[in-house]
């Protein structure tokens, strides 16, 4: 337990001196280093919390774009369903018009066919009442009909228009005219001078008449002068009826 | 017991604590220059290590006088670097705790002593620092004047005491008990080393944070 002076001041010095190395070797660099990996550890953690802020913005940003484009979308929504409905109403009307039209035209179509069917049936019914008036008549037919029919065609042939009797004569004055007379049942000799007479006083010409008995007029005669025909027969009548039938209808 | 190896340089008188002493300082300044040649933000196993060292002992001076700490880290890490390595030494056969020896804990004390009143009169000024031995009232002015010797006494006296005194129980169980029996000594030894080391350098931390904060707590900034 000596108290030795020299190594008590020596000590001292010591002391200072491994204060002075280890403070420039070892605690000053380690703290240096210690302070930046700090200083880096807060940069990292500030650069982290910007980007965090960044990250923050943007989603925020992206939110409200997301936003936006969800109002967008809810307005182009509406505006294309109000279209459709436009467009649907639109086509309805048009369909309907068309469906309108096609009904009228249907309905046009029905009621002409409905009239051809019944002009059909008219027709045949014409017909058939022609056919049954013929067979009628055919079975009423005599000498007594003809004879009326006969008188009716002098008195036709009476009456006749002067511009008629003017075309009945032929421009040659000497040509024969030849008169072709066709009745359903045979004339008697009074009748046919009755005839000859009456039409050598229509026409200025020389006439030749030659006689026919055609059954299918039924009753009453033709003449067939030139080109001319005249009818007083029940078969030229009820052909007559019919056809003027038809053309009424 | 007592090591006699002197020789001396003119007037200079060189002990074995004064030769160990510069051995532990070579050794100290190897390793802090061997640890701190190639450093990086993100270290290795040995930077990490003293790095750890570094950043306890800055956080225990920190956690005392945290506006002072960055102006006396480097005496109380020294303080407590050097003591944990020159009280362990002992342990080492051949080689003695320079601590052993009044006149080294009484350089380290002295150096305490005038520590706290360079610190004190460089952080507070000479008046500031002065005017606080007249708090909190003038009288106590004498027992302040002797509360600086006697605790630097103390400080020497303790440190000396202790580290002689265990490797005296040492060597003596040796002599008496056999080759074995002072494992557990030593064991104590390792423990005492730390725990004197530690003991004089948080001293040494709080008579300084004393000094340098005393007027600062007494004062309303």
């Amino acid at each position: 337990m000596e108290f030795n002076l020299s190594t008590f001041v020596l000590e001292i010095i010591n002391f200072l001196i491994l204060i002075w190395i280890l403070q420039r070797l070892f605690y000053k660099p380690l703290l240096n280093v210690i302070a930046k990996r700090k200083q880096s550890i807060y940069q990292s953690l500030a650069d982290a919390k910007n980007l965090q802020q960044q990250a923050e913005q943007q989603r925020s940003l992206y939110e409200n774009r997301q936003k936006l484009w969800e109002q967008e979308k809810q307005t182009s929504l509406i505006a294309l369903e109000l279209q459709l409905d436009a467009e649907r109403v639109t086509q309805l009307n048009r369909l309907n018009t068309d469906l309108e039209q096609e009904r009228q035209k249907a309905k046009v179509t029905l009621s002409r066919q409905q009239q051809e069917h019944q002009q059909q049936a008219e027709k045949q019914a014409l017909k058939n009442g022609a056919k049954f008036a013929s067979l009628l008549l055919q079975e009423a037919a005599g000498p007594e009909l003809e004879g009326r029919l006969f008188i009716l065609m002098l008195n036709n042939l009476a009456t006749l228009p002067e511009v008629c009797k003017l075309s009945l004569t032929p421009l040659e004055i000497n040509k024969t005219v030849a008169i072709k007379i066709t009745s359903a049942f045979p004339l008697s000799l009074e009748m046919s001078q009755q005839l000859e007479q009456k039409l050598e006083s229509l026409i200025n010409n020389r006439l030749s008449f030659q006689y026919h008995q055609d059954v299918a007029l039924i009753a009453g005669l033709r003449l067939d002068i030139g080109s001319w025909v005249l009818n007083a027969n029940v078969k030229h009548e009820l052909v007559g009826f019919a056809e003027l039938d038809y053309d009424y209808n | 017991m007592e090591s006699d190896f002197t020789f001396t340089l003119g007037p200079v008188e060189i002990g074995l604590s004064l030769i160990t002493t510069w051995g532990i300082m070579l050794v100290l300044a190897i390793v802090a220059g061997l640890s701190t040649r190639r450093l990086e933000i993100i270290p290795g196993i040995l930077q990490t290590s003293v790095e750890s060292i570094v950043a306890t002992i800055d956080e225990a001076i920190t956690a005392v006088a945290p506006e002072h700490a960055r102006q006396i880290m480097p005496f109380i890490a020294t303080l407590w670097l050097f003591l944990i390595i020159a009280n362990l030494v002992g342990l080492v056969p051949g080689l003695h705790s320079p601590t052993r020896d009044l006149s080294v804990t009484s350089a380290l004390a002295v150096l305490v002593f005038f520590s706290v009143h360079w610190f004190g009169i460089k952080t507070l000024g000479l008046k500031s620092y002065l005017h606080h031995y007249l708090t909190p009232s003038p009288i106590l002015l004498p027992f302040h004047i002797i509360s600086e010797f006697t605790r630097t006494l103390a400080l020497a006296i303790r440190l000396f005491g202790n580290m002689m005194s265990l490797e005296m129980a040492a060597m003596l169980i040796l002599l008496v008990a056999g080759f074995l029996a002072p494992i557990p000594i030593l064991m104590l030894h390792i423990i005492e080393a730390l725990v004197q080391a530690y003991i004089f350098g948080m001293l040494a931390l709080i008579y300084l944070a004393g000094a340098m904060q005393s007027q600062q707590l007494n004062s309303p900034e």
